[in-house]
């Protein structure tokens, strides 16, 4: 698999919705070029009008995809999204992430409740909501990008690590009890990508973080947004209730 | 609408019981043995066949018994506190299913039907 147009056309679909959550991230944006290169309908989510400002900016052509409003701190937001997503919803793509950086011993208590309840419990209600509408369909894929960071932590990563884990044991468990009626999951992993938050991190580790990954090099919005579209295309379907590192080889040395 | 007979086509469907005589009696768990997945996919079916919104602690009693441990914490008359929780019940079915509770789950298909009658008020 690799960039451009011809390869993506291969990828055959089992249905043409596709829901992106955090849609306004660099990789969300990736991946929505692709999935309307491939003939999908993307619905992108964005939490405030800046962010949904920034969508447009980067897709200018908005008869391609819709956008819908999210936000992951308030509960009526999702009955919002539902309404627009209806009864047709083939695929899930869940970018959307809080930020939230502390050393546990040194970290805010009001935030801390609030960052696990948006980032797991508000998670767990959209997922059990749009099952329901996948269950309805009799079928769908959802695919969660999580992060290496959930295995491999750097210090202060421990509330980001605790929430993605938490939200790949329930797309995890969404594939293990609805697989039988066609609806799969996949958690992936991603390693260091060169765009959005990990670019200031690469930039304050410079070559040294480099070193450690054995490709020598970060990931690219591009390449790991053409791999979520291959994990929703038929040709992944045997991925399900499983979590997938793509992190250059980051993960396996000391 | 013949709320009963739609009851049975999708339970017939679901837990592939084609032949098994279903009637307002029936135990949902018990006689047709409806597991936790089956009741999910029954919601679903509820909420796509008859248009209404489908809360499976109601409609599946799911919190019964702890509503009549709080009730009798609270020292409240248990019929009450039910009827308030389980607002599509009457309180004579209630009645029912408290003297019914030893054979376990009291949940029958007309309590799916109450349920639906109710949430389509």
């Amino acid at each position: 698999m690799g960039g451009g147009n011809d390869k993506t056309m291969h990828l055959q679909f089992g249905g043409k919705r596709l829901l992106i959550l955090g849609g306004s991230c660099d990789l969300a944006i990736a991946l929505t070029e692709c999935a309307i290169r491939a003939g999908l309908f993307p619905l992108l989510t964005f939490r405030n009008k800046e962010r949904e400002r920034h969508i447009a900016e980067k897709l200018p052509n908005t008869s391609q995809y819709d956008t819908c409003y999210l936000d992951f701190a308030d509960r009526s937001s999702l009955n919002f999204l539902l309404n627009k997503v209806g009864k047709r919803l083939d695929f899930l793509v869940d970018f959307a992430q809080g930020d939230f950086e502390s050393l546990i011993a040194s970290a805010n208590e009001m935030r801390i409740y609030s960052y696990l309840a948006e980032n797991i419990a508000f998670r767990a209600e959209m997922l059990k909501k749009v099952s329901r509408v996948m269950l309805q369909n009799g079928k769908g894929r959802m695919i969660f990008v999580s992060s290496s960071a959930a295995v491999r932590l750097n210090q202060g990563q421990g509330f980001y690590a605790a929430s993605k884990l938490a939200a790949e044991a329930l797309y995890k468990s969404i594939g293990l009890e609805l697989g039988s009626f066609g609806i799969t999951t996949v958690s992936l992993r991603p390693g260091y990508i060169g765009e959005g938050r990990g670019k200031t991190f690469i930039q304050k580790q410079g070559e040294a973080i480099l070193q450690k990954i054995p490709i020598h090099r970060v990931l690219h919005s591009q390449e790991v947004a053409e791999t979520i579209l291959f994990l929703l295309s038929e040709s992944a379907r045997g991925f399900n209730a499983t979590e997938i590192l793509m992190d250059g080889g980051l993960t396996a040395g000391k | 609408m013949d709320f009963l007979s739609e009851i049975k086509s999708i339970l017939t469907d679901i837990l592939d019981i084609e032949g098994f005589r279903i009637s307002e009696k029936t135990y949902l768990i018990r006689d047709l043995e409806a597991e936790s997945i089956d009741l999910l996919e029954l919601a679903v079916c509820l909420n796509a066949k008859f248009k209404i919104e489908v809360n499976d602690d109601e409609i599946y009693l799911k919190q019964l018994r702890a509503f009549i441990d709080e009730a009798q914490r609270e020292k409240s008359d248990i019929i009450k506190y039910l009827a308030e929780k389980y607002p599509f019940l009457s309180p004579a079915r209630i009645e029912e299913i408290l003297a019914d509770l030893d054979g376990g789950p009291a949940l029958k298909i007309k309590d799916l039907i109450s349920y639906v009658k109710w949430q389509r008020k």
